[in-house]
């Protein structure tokens, strides 16, 4: 459905934060990007949804299909009408607004009726959302703030729905109301979802495929459960060797290292 | 008591001018970011294109209204998409300086087209004074207060319901994520440049008819700074506000304290909100897009 073919991202015309990244997420699918804090994971979606240039980023080469059709280079709005919405990073409420205000913003592109009609698929979805509709955004807590965001990017009526770090900062149990929201929407609507996280874990249970991202460029791919079972992931990104975090670079250099020797 | 009243009276009705000419500012300060320097100037230039209509076309108050409005609302496009858009992307500072670049660009165009003698203007009013409680108004006056009642009105349930209105506010509080719900971010700063230059025509126009039009009208823009900075450079209803309270503290203070305070009361009153609470009395605390 989505294809991304060798992308390249500078910021300011000369910090590459992404180099020649290529990555697919089929219809119908959740595929995991995961890597550690700077790896170039929300420039990547920045990229998809084509809001790069907030930031003096561009995409300086590679190209993004959608379903064949290149979107590279189209408006943000532009790429909401195709149905590739994103939950950004750290939630980017507008904090001034109510919490009804800020979905039907989401909505912005969507007819009168449609809108009427997402709202209420979304406070059914998260009834505490619905509780807290008349209140402020900004004063919600993290979790509330995380599913007003989600509703927010659903009331656009995605076919894909890219989150970024939905998890970041949020108790367990919010976190598995979040991941449950996330998994019925697959399962049901056949939503397909770009997930975002370092939280490798939890990402790798609902994912069927993964990425794993590292100083800008893809370090490994495969299905889910191979990569939960790759000793290097394991050891690096779910933790269970618990030494000190070196990075799949490392990794490959040791090993050829090793063949070398041996 | 009558002494007081009239002070009162009066400062409330330079006090709507200020609060029109207030709004104009914040409006474009919240949406944009920008504090537009040459407010003031579009005020006068459509202060003027009313008093051309009028003579032209002898319109009574309400259709010259009617008429202005739109008009002036063309010309903030036009000046947007001139002047601004293509700064996009440049520090603010450098945008500010193009705004004081436009001012000076208005003012000379306007003397190079009307001159530099002022005119009588009664914007189709009548000049019979009506007494309301025992106090003398103009017509004038009267029509400055209503109409900035009506712009607050107007402008309130624009922002608050309205479909654009409240994309206006959602790109003043995080812009990228408007961009990410499918916001042009560009048309909003061009509808905020729109709607303060057709608040500004009801300023001009009003405040020519209860003075005179001359080319130094401009200089209300400065004069409403203080009830900018009042309300909270980010709140448009507190931007009127704001505006009633200079204009009686201008008035009180030169009736009771003496001569030559109307000039400089409201500048004490920025330097004091400057100090005491910076993001004004309605404005939003984090105001870090100067
Ligand atoms: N606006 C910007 N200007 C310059 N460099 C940037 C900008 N945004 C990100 N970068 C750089 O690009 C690289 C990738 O950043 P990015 O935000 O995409 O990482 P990330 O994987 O999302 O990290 P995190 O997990 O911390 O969110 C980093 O080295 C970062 O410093
Ligand atoms: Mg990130």
């Amino acid at each position: 459905m989505l294809a991304l073919n060798n992308i390249q991202v500078l910021y300011d015309k000369s910090i590459e934060a992404v180099r020649d990244v290529s990555l697919e997420v089929p219809a119908g699918a959740i595929v995991a990007l995961l890597g550690s804090n700077g790896a170039g994971k929300s420039t990547i979606l920045k990229a998809i949804s084509g809001v790069l240039g907030q930031e003096d980023g561009e995409i300086t080469s590679g190209v993004i299909h959608l379903e064949g059709n290149a979107i590279s280079g189209e408006t943000p709005r532009a790429i909401i009408q195709h149905g590739l919405l994103q939950v950004p990073e750290g939630r980017a409420l507008f904090a001034t607004l109510t919490v009804e205000e800020n979905l039907l913003m989401g909505g912005f592109t969507r007819t009168r009726a449609e809108t009427a009609e997402e709202l209420e698929r979304v406070y059914t979805l998260f009834p505490r959302v619905h509780e807290r509709r008349t209140q402020t955004a900004g004063y919600l807590s993290g979790g509330e703030q995380q599913m007003v965001a989600i509703g927010r990017a659903l009331m656009g009526r995605p076919r894909l729905l890219m989150l970024d770090e939905p998890s970041l900062g949020l108790a367990p149990q919010i976190v598995d109301v979040i991941f449950e929201a996330i998994l019925g929407l697959n399962h049901n609507t056949g939503l397909t979802v770009l997930l975002v996280e370092q939280n490798a874990q939890l990402a790798l249970q609902v994912s069927s495929y993964g990425y794993i991202i590292e100083n800008g460029r893809i370090v490994l791919d495969g299905k889910a459960e191979k990569l939960r079972a790759n000793d290097d992931v394991q050891e690096f990104y779910l933790g269970f060797a618990g030494g000190a975090r070196k990075s799949m670079r490392d990794v490959k250099h040791y090993k050829r290292r090793k063949r070398w020797l041996s | 008591m009558d002494f007081l009243m009239l002070l009162i009276s009066t400062g409330l009705v330079s006090g709507a001018a200020y609060g029109l000419i207030a709004m104009g500012f914040a409006l474009v300060y919240k949406s944009t970011g920008v504090v537009n320097f040459a407010q003031g100037e579009i005020v006068m230039l459509t202060a003027y294109i009313a008093f051309s209509i009028a003579n032209g076309l002898h319109l009574s108050f309400v259709p010259l209204v009617l008429v202005t409005i739109p008009i002036s609302m063309l010309i903030g496009l036009v000046l947007e998409r001139i002047f601004i858009r293509p700064m996009l992307g440049e520090p603010v500072f450098a945008i500010v300086m193009a705004t004081v670049g436009l001012a000076v660009i208005l003012r000379s165009a306007t003397i190079m087209i009307w001159g530099s003698e002022p005119f009588n203007f009664t914007a189709g009013m009548s000049t019979a004074v009506i007494k309301l409680g025992g106090i003398p108004f103009y017509p004038a006056q009267l029509y400055l207060m209503a109409a900035l009642g009506m712009v607050v009105l107007a402008i309130w349930l624009f922002l608050r319901f309205s479909r654009y209105g409240i994309a206006m506010r959602a790109v003043a509080a995080n812009e990228t994520a408007a961009l990410l719900t499918g916001v042009s971010v560009n048309q909003v700063h061009a509808l905020a440049w729109m709607l303060s230059s057709g608040i500004a025509a009801v300023a001009g126009l009003l405040f020519a008819a209860n003075f005179k039009l001359a080319p130094d009208i401009w200089f209300q823009g400065l004069k409403s700074f203080p009830a900018v900075i009042l309300g909270g450079m980010d709140s448009v209803t507190g931007a009127a506000l704001g505006g009633l309270i200079i204009g009686l503290i201008e008035n009180l203070s030169q009736g009771y304290i003496g001569e030559g305070m109307r000039e400089i009361a409201g500048f004490i009153v920025i330097i004091l909100v400057l100090m005491i609470r910076p993001y004004g009395l309605f404005g939003s605390r984090d105001i870090e897009r100067v």
